[in-house]
C-alpha cells in the first residue's frame, strides 16, 4: 500500500489508460471508490466503461461488466468489438459481462446487491462497471432505500479494493451524487451547426482535479479526452532560464536590425497580409535548425510536402533538415478539429523533439477552430511560459490587412489580441503601392525591454529567399513617392512619376 | 413439439428465444443462470437446452459439466450461445454442447439450429 509523507495511507489510483481522463483526475479514480459517469444517450459512457475496463484487464486486473438495462450484451460487443481497444482473448477469463435486469426487475436491490457482491469475489474482480443504475433508482421503492443500496455499494467497493462505475443517464435530481466519492458528466454541446463533445468532473473525493468542461472525441480507437490547455499549462513544466546568444532568424539583414537575432526563449509575432512573405521567414528561421536545436513547422494551410517545395523553391535548406529530423513539419486541418487536440497535438511534438526553434504558421487557425475565442488570450499565455521554460524561440505568424503608406494595425483577431500581449517580439510586413507595384516592407515594431530602429526595411524574395535592403533609404524613397502620388491624385493632378511630368 | 429450456441472464434476448421458438411450435421454459438452470431441470425434463456462455451465478460451462455429471441429464442436447469466438467457447465448454450460436443471431439461424440438434437426437 502506498503512503504519504506521514506514513499515513495514500490514496491509490487506478488509471483509466485515457491520458487525457487521467490528467484530468490527477492520475485515476481512487481505488476502492465508488464514482458516476453520467450523460444522455450517445454521450459515450458505455464506450468510456468498456474502453477503462479494456485497459484495466490489460494492465493486468480483472473487470466485471454488469448491465441493468434490457441492452444487448451482443450488440453492444459488437459496437465495442470495432473500435482500437477492444482486445476479444479478455473476455471471460480477465473481462466478464452479466446482465443483472432480471434480478432486479424479479428479486429487488438486496438480491441485486448480493449477486454483485457474489460476482464480484467469484470473478476476482477489481474494477465494476455498473450500467444503468437508473434501473435501480426506478425500481427502489423508495430514495432512502436507493442511498441505502448505494452505501452498501460503497462499503463494499472500499473493503474488496474493487473500484466501481456507476452508468447514468443525466440526472436532475443528482441524489446520488452526494453518495458516491466522485461525478463524472459526459456532454455533447452545439455552437452553430456544430457539435463538440465535453467532458466535465463536478466531484472528486480526497483529491484535486482539472476543473471546467475538457473537449472530447470519439475516434475509431476509442475515447480521446483533451483537457483544457490553459488548465494543463497553468503552471509551466519547466523554470525558467534564460542563457546564451540571441538566435539567428536566418536572414542576415534582419538579425542586425535585431541586434543579433531573436533573444533566447522569446515569443515574436510575425504580422503581415497574405502573399507577402510571412511564411518565408518561418522557413528561414527553421533553416537555422540542427542537431542541438531542432525545430517544429506547425500550420494550418499548406501540407507538409508544400512546405518542403516551398523552401527548395527558395534555396532554403529545410527538405535536409526534416530528412535528417531535426526539423518536423505538422499540418493540421481547420476544416474540422478540436481546438485542444491540437494544443496537445503542438505540445507534444515540442516535448517529443526537445524543439528549440517553434514557427506556427497563422495565427487564425486557433481562431477557426475555437468555439469560445475568449480561451485564446489564456492558451498561449499558457504556451509562452511553457515555451519559454523549455528554452524555445517561438515564432508566430498571422493575417493583416496592411497595404499602403499608413500604419494600420487592425487588430482585430482575438487570437491576434492573445498573443500580441505576450509577444516580446513584434515584426511586421506591408505592401506599399507604388503605381503598378507592390513593395514589400519590413520593420520591428516591438521588442520588450530594448531600444528598437523601427524603420521600415524594403525586402524582395529571391531565389535565395528574403533578401532585406541594408537601410531604410529604398523604403522611404518608395513611401515619399507613394505619399506624393497620392496627393497629387487628391489635388487632380495625375502622375508623379518623373518620366510622365 | 419439443420442451425446450432457455438458460440467459439477458432478459431481451430470453424474451424473444421465447416467442420464436413458441412461434415454431415449441413450448419453452426459461432460466436466468445456470444454477436456476438446475432447478427447472428438476421440475421438468426438457428436450434441449439453449444456454448462454456468460451468466452470473453459474455460467454456461459450469451448468454444461453439472448436467453431464448428472446421469438424469447427461443426454439431453445442449446449445451454446455466446458473442464470443466459437474457439473460445469450444475451449471453455469442451465437447459438452451438440452446437454453438454466436450472437447476435438471426432468427432463421436459431431455427436452423435448434430443429437440426433436435432431429439429430431424435
Amino acid at each position: 500500500m502506498q503512503t504519504d509523507k506521514s506514513g499515513r495511507p495514500g490514496l491509490e489510483r487506478v488509471p483509466t489508460g485515457l491520458p487525457g481522463l487521467d490528467t484530468i483526475l490527477r492520475g485515476g479514480f481512487l481505488r476502492g471508490g465508488i464514482f458516476i459517469v453520467e450523460g444522455s444517450p450517445g454521450a459515450g459512457k458505455t464506450i468510456l466503461g468498456n474502453q477503462i475496463c479494456f485497459h484495466h484487464v490489460a494492465a493486468g486486473g480483472r473487470a466485471l461488466y454488469v448491465t441493468l438495462l434490457a441492452e444487448n450484451h451482443a450488440r453492444m460487443l459488437l459496437h465495442i468489438g470495432q473500435l482500437g481497444f477492444f482486445e476479444e482473448e479478455v473476455i471471460p477469463h480477465r473481462l466478464y459481462y452479466i446482465s443483472a435486469f432480471r434480478v432486479l426487475e424479479e428479486e429487488g436491490l438486496a438480491a441485486l446487491l448480493h449477486l454483485l457482491r457474489r460476482e464480484v469475489q467469484a470473478r476476482s474482480a477489481n474494477f465494476l462497471i455498473l450500467d444503468g443504475i437508473s434501473a435501480i433508482e426506478e425500481a427502489a421503492p423508495s430514495t432512502r432505500e436507493f442511498k441505502k443500496f448505494i452505501h452498501e455499494l460503497q462499503a463494499h467497493a472500499a473493503i474488496t479494493d474493487c473500484t466501481m462505475l456507476l452508468l447514468a443517464g443525466t440526472s436532475q435530481t443528482a441524489t446520488e451524487h452526494t453518495l458516491v466519492d466522485g461525478v463524472v458528466e459526459l456532454q455533447s454541446k452545439l455552437y452553430g451547426r456544430r457539435a463538440e463533445r465535453v467532458l466535465q468532473v463536478h466531484k472528486l473525493r480526497g483529491s484535486g482535479y482539472l476543473r471546467g468542461e475538457h473537449s472530447f472525441r470519439i475516434t475509431s480507437d476509442g475515447i480521446e479526452v483533451y483537457p483544457r490547455t490553459e488548465a494543463v499549462l497553468a503552471h509551466p513544466s519547466v523554470a525558467d532560464k534564460i542563457t546564451g546568444p540571441p538566435a539567428s532568424i536566418g536572414v542576415a539583414q534582419l538579425d542586425r536590425i535585431m541586434g543579433g537575432g531573436f533573444p533566447q526563449h522569446s515569443t515574436a509575432l510575425l504580422i503581415g497580409p497574405p502573399g507577402i512573405g510571412k511564411t518565408t521567414l518561418g522557413l528561414h528561421f527553421l533553416s537555422e535548425c540542427n542537431r542541438d536545436s531542432p525545430g517544429v513547422f506547425f500550420g494550418f494551410y499548406e501540407t507538409p510536402a508544400t512546405i518542403r517545395d516551398k523552401a527548395n523553391v527558395l534555396g532554403l535548406p529545410l527538405g535536409p533538415l526534416i530528412d535528417e529530423g531535426h526539423v518536423e513539419v505538422i499540418w493540421q486541418s481547420t476544416a474540422e478539429g478540436l481546438l485542444d487536440a491540437t494544443c496537445d497535438q503542438l505540445v507534444a511534438a515540442v516535448k517529443r523533439r526537445g524543439v528549440r526553434r517553434l514557427f506556427i504558421d497563422g495565427l487564425q487557425g486557433f481562431d477557426k477552430l475555437a468555439p469560445e475565442r475568449d480561451r485564446l488570450g489564456h492558451i498561449f499565455s499558457a504556451f509562452s511560459s511553457e515555451f519559454r521554460g523549455r528554452g524555445i524561440s517561438t515564432l508566430y505568424t498571422s493575417e493583416a490587412e496592411l497595404i499602403g503608406p499608413v500604419m494600420g494595425m487592425p487588430f482585430s483577431g482575438l487570437a491576434l489580441q492573445g498573443v500580441s500581449c505576450i509577444a516580446e517580439i513584434i515584426l511586421l510586413m506591408r505592401y506599399v503601392e507604388l503605381r503598378s507595384q507592390l513593395h514589400r516592407m519590413i520593420s520591428v515594431l516591438k521588442v520588450r525591454d530594448a531600444e528598437i530602429n523601427s524603420a521600415l526595411h524594403k525586402f524582395t524574395i529571391t531565389g535565395k529567399g528574403i533578401v532585406i535592403e541594408p537601410d531604410w533609404a529604398s523604403a522611404e524613397e518608395i513611401l515619399g513617392e507613394a505619399t506624393l502620388q497620392r496627393r497629387a491624385a487628391r489635388l487632380g493632378h495625375g502622375s508623379t512619376h518623373p518620366a510622365r511630368q | 413439439m419439443a420442451l425446450i429450456l432457455v438458460v440467459d441472464d439477458e432478459f431481451s434476448v430470453a424474451e424473444v428465444l421465447q416467442s420464436v421458438l413458441a412461434d415454431s411450435g415449441h413450448e419453452v421454459i426459461t432460466a436466468v443462470n445456470g444454477r436456476q438452470a438446475l432447478e427447472r431441470l428438476g421440475e421438468r425434463r426438457p428436450d434441449l437446452v439453449l444456454l448462454d456462455f456468460m451468466m452470473p451465478i453459474m455460467d454456461g460451462p459450469a451448468l454444461l459439466r453439472a448436467m453431464k455429471r448428472d446421469p438424469a441429464y447427461h443426454d439431453i442436447p445442449a446449445v451454446i450461445m455466446s458473442s464470443l469466438p466459437k474457439r473460445v467457447v469450444a475451449q471453455a465448454a469442451g465437447g459438452l454442447f451438440s452446437a454453438i450460436l454466436r450472437k447476435p443471431f438471426k432468427l432463421a439461424a436459431v431455427i436452423e439450429t435448434v430443429e437440426t440438434v433436435l432431429n439429430r437426437h431424435n
